[in-house]
């Protein structure tokens, strides 16, 4: 009897377990009929206007090597540049600036971090008039897009400290008093105790730093205003989709595409398993 | 030479709460002193005061004769030994052990020496390449001790470094502590809520309650003249019975007159209270249940009636009710009685208790003092 119940079990569980992975394969099928299209449609040569088949007729590298002889390198090296910077700063404040909360009481704290909270609630694009202002005011539009877009992602970046702040939390306040016992100052405890038992944390930090620039379009379009030396990837690449240009690029703009998911994807590759625990520990033991 | 003095040191949060007062102290130098206390008595707050990781409110910490209310707690020349460790988890046990020196740019000869040899002591060599979660409690605290160890500091403070352990290995690593101190040869402040561990550890016993010292004495001082009931009771395991009596002066005899009974004090004792000129009044009186025995004669015997006996091995602890109710607790060594008084042992068995004069402690009911101090 109490077998009989026991294989019941088993069986059920393998059947929701195969209609869950049936479930999945078909959004991951879903998900990535884009991306393979774009791969697919980079290749083409034998035309560079849109089709209305998807396997290439004639394959080659001519896209390619249109992109290079292109702006395009410029976008990229720019938009590179920009988050490259933009995850070296925000992770350095970011940190900095949620350890502080995590483990010093000082006046105002809470009031400050309530304060953030709030800001954050208001969409950036509220700000975007007064922003390209000040940059311009600072010389920082048009051709020197790239140091007033690091600006823009940097500026704000302590509001983000949320995530970071829940992780430090979760490690023992005695380990930096330990530390500090032992002879560290307020910053050793940082880097040598508190970051090294971070890792996921930081390295979420550091991509999502990073996305952010990288994806960025609406910004980075107003700050450059038209100059395609100011120009990132996305705004620049959108330029060959207007009226007149979409049927001479189409299949450029396609190898482009490829080429910028490639570091983000490498990128994800190697990191993907701090990336969950980041994700993931930083919200439930917070 | 490494003295700590407290002066009038006290701690206010920002809630206003006060959390130690005024709290006076002089530790000599290579005295182990113990503070102990029931939670929340302010003892682990005094002892992160001396170490500087809490802000002193008011008062001075001195630390030998120098004023170190300012310094970081790298400065002060301590070692801390935590409750929960504190082990840096992604360090192995040597590089635990060796970060305070690798901090004070040691030569790394010099570190491998002091790591090494610190090891041996705790007996820990075997484990030096391990992560500390690959480690037991007891090899975890070892490293704790071993790392407060190297950095060769003036004054040594335990946070209740045992309380993690289970029973068994908090005796092992008492006696350890003991040895470990003999080694050292420096200055000790230890905190812990077990008296036990207070009573065999110290030189001297800090107890404290909400935030106040009530006494400050050796061992036996706190165990033998508990200046007030709630020493008396915090000190010895099970705790002294406390009996709501009267103290009756006869010319120069006084007695107290527990459950109808009338017991004369002698000894020490009934000297102090003649020297005193104690009059008769109406007391609280203490007497430890290893100074109270089965039988009596006479108008010494109370009358008590069994309610739970504890076999505890080597002694029974018998919870008896007396006539009126009152739980009192005796302790009765197991050699003490043959066979046949052990299985008498049986709840609702009625027997006598009965003390002796100088095992009596007089407090007063409205101070709760001593009325010997």
């Amino acid at each position: 009897m109490n077998n009989k119940h026991h294989m019941g079990l088993r069986t059920l569980n393998r059947v929701s377990n195969t209609a869950i992975y049936i479930l999945l394969i078909i959004i991951s099928v879903v998900w990535l009929i884009p991306f393979i299209f774009i791969v697919l449609q980079s290749f083409r040569v034998e035309s560079t206007y849109q089709v209305g088949y998807v396997i290439p007729h004639q394959w080659g590298w001519q896209n390619y090597i249109n992109l290079w002889n292109s702006d395009f390198k410029r976008w990229y090296l720019n938009t590179f540049i920009i988050a490259l910077a933009a995850a070296v700063l925000v992770t350095v404040i970011q940190l900095c600036m949620s350890y502080t909360l995590s483990r010093f009481r000082f006046k105002l704290r809470g009031p400050l971090m309530r304060f953030m909270l709030i800001l954050g609630m208001f969409p950036g694009m509220l700000t975007m008039i007064i922003l390209y202002r000040v940059l311009s005011d600072l010389g920082l539009t048009q051709a020197n897009a790239v140091p007033g877009l690091i600006l823009v992602s940097v500026a704000s970046s302590g509001m983000g400290y949320y995530v970071s702040k829940g992780f430090f939390d979760t490690i023992p306040k005695s380990l930096d008093e330990a530390a500090r016992v032992d002879g560290a100052t307020r910053a050793q405890v940082l880097y040598k105790i508190i970051l090294p038992l971070s890792k996921p944390i930081v390295i979420y930090t550091i991509l999502t730093a990073f996305m952010g620039p990288w994806g960025d379009y609406v910004f980075a379009r107003y700050v450059a205003m038209g100059t395609s030396a100011g120009y990132n990837v996305a705004v620049g690449m959108y330029s060959w989709l207007t009226n007149d240009q979409i049927a001479r690029m189409y299949t450029t703009f396609c190898a482009g595409g490829v080429i910028v998911a490639v570091p983000v994807t490498i990128l994800f590759l190697c990191l993907q398993k701090y990336y969950v625990e980041g994700v993931t520990g930083g919200a439930v033991k917070g | 030479m490494a003295s700590v003095k407290l002066t009038k040191v006290k701690k206010i949060y920002d809630n206003k709460v006060v959390a130690v007062h005024d709290f006076d102290l002089d530790i000599h130098d290579k005295e182990f002193v113990v503070f102990v206390g029931p939670s929340g008595c302010g003892k682990s707050t005094t002892l992160r005061m001396i170490a500087g990781l809490e802000d002193i409110s008011e008062g001075t910490v001195e630390i030998d004769g120098e004023v170190v209310n300012d310094l970081q707690p790298k400065d002060r020349g301590i070692a801390m030994v935590f409750q929960n460790y504190a082990l840096y988890p992604h360090m192995s046990v040597y590089d635990n052990i060796a970060f305070s020196l690798r901090l004070q740019k040691v030569p790394e000869d010099v570190v491998y020496e002091r790591v090494t040899n610190a090891a041996e002591i705790l007996g820990i060599t075997e484990y030096l390449m391990r992560k500390p979660r690959a480690l037991s409690g007891g090899q975890r605290q070892r490293v704790a001790i071993g790392r407060a160890m190297v950095r060769d500091s003036k004054v040594f403070l335990m946070d209740e470094p045992l309380s993690n352990l289970d029973a068994k290995l908090r005796n092992q690593m008492r006696a350890e502590i003991i040895l470990l101190r003999q080694k050292l040869d420096t200055t000790f402040i230890y905190v812990t809520h077990d008296q036990t561990e207070a009573m065999t550890l110290g030189d001297r016993i800090v107890i404290m309650k909400d935030g106040y010292i009530m006494q400050v004495g050796t061992p036996t001082e706190v165990f033998e003249m508990p200046e007030n009931l709630f020493v008396a009771e915090f000190i010895g395991a099970p705790k002294m019975n406390i009996i709501k009596t009267s103290l009756v002066r006869e010319g120069d005899k006084y007695f107290v007159t527990p459950f109808g009974a009338k017991i004369p004090v002698t000894g020490e004792k009934g000297k102090k209270l003649l020297e005193k000129d104690v009059k008769s009044k109406d007391i609280l009186l203490g007497v430890r249940p290893e100074h109270m025995v089965l039988g009596g004669e006479g108008q010494a015997a109370i009358g008590c009636t069994l309610v739970v006996n504890e076999m505890m091995g080597s002694e029974f602890h018998l919870h008896v009710d007396t006539a009126d109710g009152t739980r009192l607790i005796v302790r009765v060594p197991t050699l003490d009685l043959d066979t046949a008084g052990r299985s008498a042992l049986t709840a609702g068995q009625k027997l006598n208790v009965t003390f002796e004069g100088k095992a009596m402690h007089f407090f007063d009911p409205e101070t709760e003092k001593n009325l010997l101090v």
